[in-house]
């Protein structure tokens, strides 16, 4: 696993009540028993960590957190834009 | 308002408190007993230019160590301070009570736990991070830490209490308020049991700059009725009760610690600062009507003592309109003088204070009371509380605003 997907998947443990060392790309949010307060911690981590921001509202299904494997295609991808950005700047 | 009319009889079965003078009851009593003063170095933040340097903080207080064992509330040690103050208080009241909680009927239980002004601690960290920080959002916990329902809230998911829950919010009445309220739940048969106080964690630096605004704190002390009192002292913590309805504490063979036999509030409906002698009274007459007691019945009276100018001067005359030419042998102290003034979590304490008074026989005193102020000519019990049998207690709240509300304690119904 790359650095990205350690770092999100260390901060979702860090949110969990009872941290477990099974989590894969594959496994979905719904089993780690993450609920949509630990969901705006993870969120608020995520993009402190990272120094980006994840457009996400808590009243709307997301897909891009459906599993730990789409979060991290989401971060990555954020940080490519705000790369791109960056060097257009 | 007159209050007396009939219903059930309501008990207390269990305390609870956090105060800069102990964190436990038993450690809050000692710190009585021994006349100790919870005042201080302010501490925790940059005091920058701060000209008042005293308050009376809780020390070392450890929400992880204090509520580990919270198995419903998940997110508790995150919350604000004054849930921290309010969940550890209601605790060790449950505890007491021998209450296992949830109720079989969890919606005839309440959770009224009022705070004055909720999570300010948390406010001032997030607009500084906002506006001083330029960070780029508030933790995402922030609002909730900060709502003044908050503390009423985790404390009723803890204990799965579903029947009416929510903050009372009146300055320094606050506590006294939502006790008031609880037993007249029980007395109206809306519920059978109550967690009701409240909880106070405003020590901050945009706290005292604004208490420093109105001029009423000490940089010294708190000396209520001293003739060298010059403001009062701010303060932390918790304080709450246990109430249920007699036979609901007879059913399940509770100790009963004793009967919250009146409730009084008048509000001056005047001035935010400058009190009545009128509205006092009329919670106190109020509260021993309710109690269906004479005031010679009272036996320790724990005053507001705030230590301002203004109050202490005021109560003592509204008890001597409500007391007559007893007022001069009632035995009357402000534990404010030890614990400071811990804002909307005062009657919480002070009704914990009293509550204990009755059970071990022995008042406790005023500290810092070495010359009486002009005006103050009562037994304030200065210095050295003292052994006395104490049989029906009451306990005074007047906050800014005018905001009066009185409670009146007595024995264990026989």
């Amino acid at each position: 696993m790359d650095e990205v997907a350690t770092k999100v998947i260390d901060i979702l443990k860090k949110h969990m009540k009872e941290p477990r060392d099974d989590i894969s790309l594959d496994t979905q949010l719904t089993d780690l028993k993450i609920e949509s307060l630990d969901l705006a911690m993870i969120v608020f981590d995520i993009e402190d960590g990272f120094g980006i921001e994840i457009p996400y509202n808590a009243n709307e299904e997301v897909e891009a957190f459906k599993t730990v494997g789409s979060v991290v295609d989401r971060v990555k991808s954020l940080i490519a834009a705000k790369q791109a950005s960056a060097a257009k700047a | 308002m007159s209050q007396s009319k009939p219903g059930r009889r309501v008990v207390v079965t269990g305390l609870g408190v956090v105060t800069p003078i102990g964190t436990t009851v038993d450690e809050f009593w000692s710190g009585l007993k021994a006349g100790r003063s919870g005042v201080s170095a302010l501490e925790g933040f940059p005091l920058d230019d701060l000209k008042i340097l005293i308050a009376a903080q809780i020390k070392g207080f450890d929400p992880k160590q204090r509520l580990k064992h919270f198995k419903r509330d998940r997110i508790i040690t995150l919350a604000d301070r004054y849930s921290w103050f309010a969940a550890t208080a209601a605790d060790e009241a449950v505890r007491m009570s021998g209450l296992q909680l949830p109720e079989a009927d969890p919606y005839r239980s309440a959770c009224i736990i009022g705070s004055g002004a909720g999570g300010l601690v948390t406010f001032e960290t997030a607009y500084r991070d906002l506006f001083i920080h330029n960070k780029r959002a508030t933790h995402p916990l922030t609002l909730l830490r900060i709502i003044g329902s908050s503390a009423a809230a985790h404390v009723g998911i803890e204990f799965g209490v579903k029947g009416p829950t929510f903050a009372t919010c009146s300055a320094c009445s606050t506590a006294t308020h939502a006790i008031g309220i609880a037993r007249d739940y029980i007395r109206d048969n809306v519920v059978d049991v109550a967690i009701a106080g409240a909880s106070e964690s405003v020590i901050n630096y945009g706290t005292m700059k604004a208490w420093q605004a109105l001029h009423v704190l000490s940089p010294e002390g708190c000396f209520p009725f001293a003739k060298k009192r010059n403001g009062t002292v701010l303060a932390e913590g918790a304080g709450i009760l246990v109430l249920e309805s007699l036979e609901h504490a007879q059913a399940r063979g509770a100790t009963i610690l004793a009967e919250l036999c009146g409730y009084g509030m008048a509000s001056d409906s005047q001035d935010m600062v400058k009190p009545t002698v009128e509205g006092p009274s009329v919670a106190m007459r109020d509260a021993l009507a309710d109690a269906g007691l004479k005031p010679e019945q009272i036996d320790y009276l724990n005053a507001h003592g705030t230590a301002t100018m203004d109050n202490d001067i005021n109560e003592t005359k509204a008890i001597k309109e409500v007391f007559g030419d007893y007022a001069y042998k009632l035995p009357i102290s402000s534990t404010k003088s030890m614990h400071g003034h811990p804002l909307g979590a005062g009657g919480g304490i002070e009704a914990v204070a009293c509550i204990k008074a009755m059970h071990e026989g022995w008042v406790p005193p005023t500290i810092g009371l070495d010359e009486p102020g002009e005006g103050c000519d009562l037994d304030y019990i200065p210095n050295v509380g003292r052994e006395k049998k104490v049989t029906y207690v009451m306990s005074n709240s007047f906050a800014f605003g005018g905001l009066n509300a009185v409670l009146v304690f007595g024995p264990p119904p026989a």
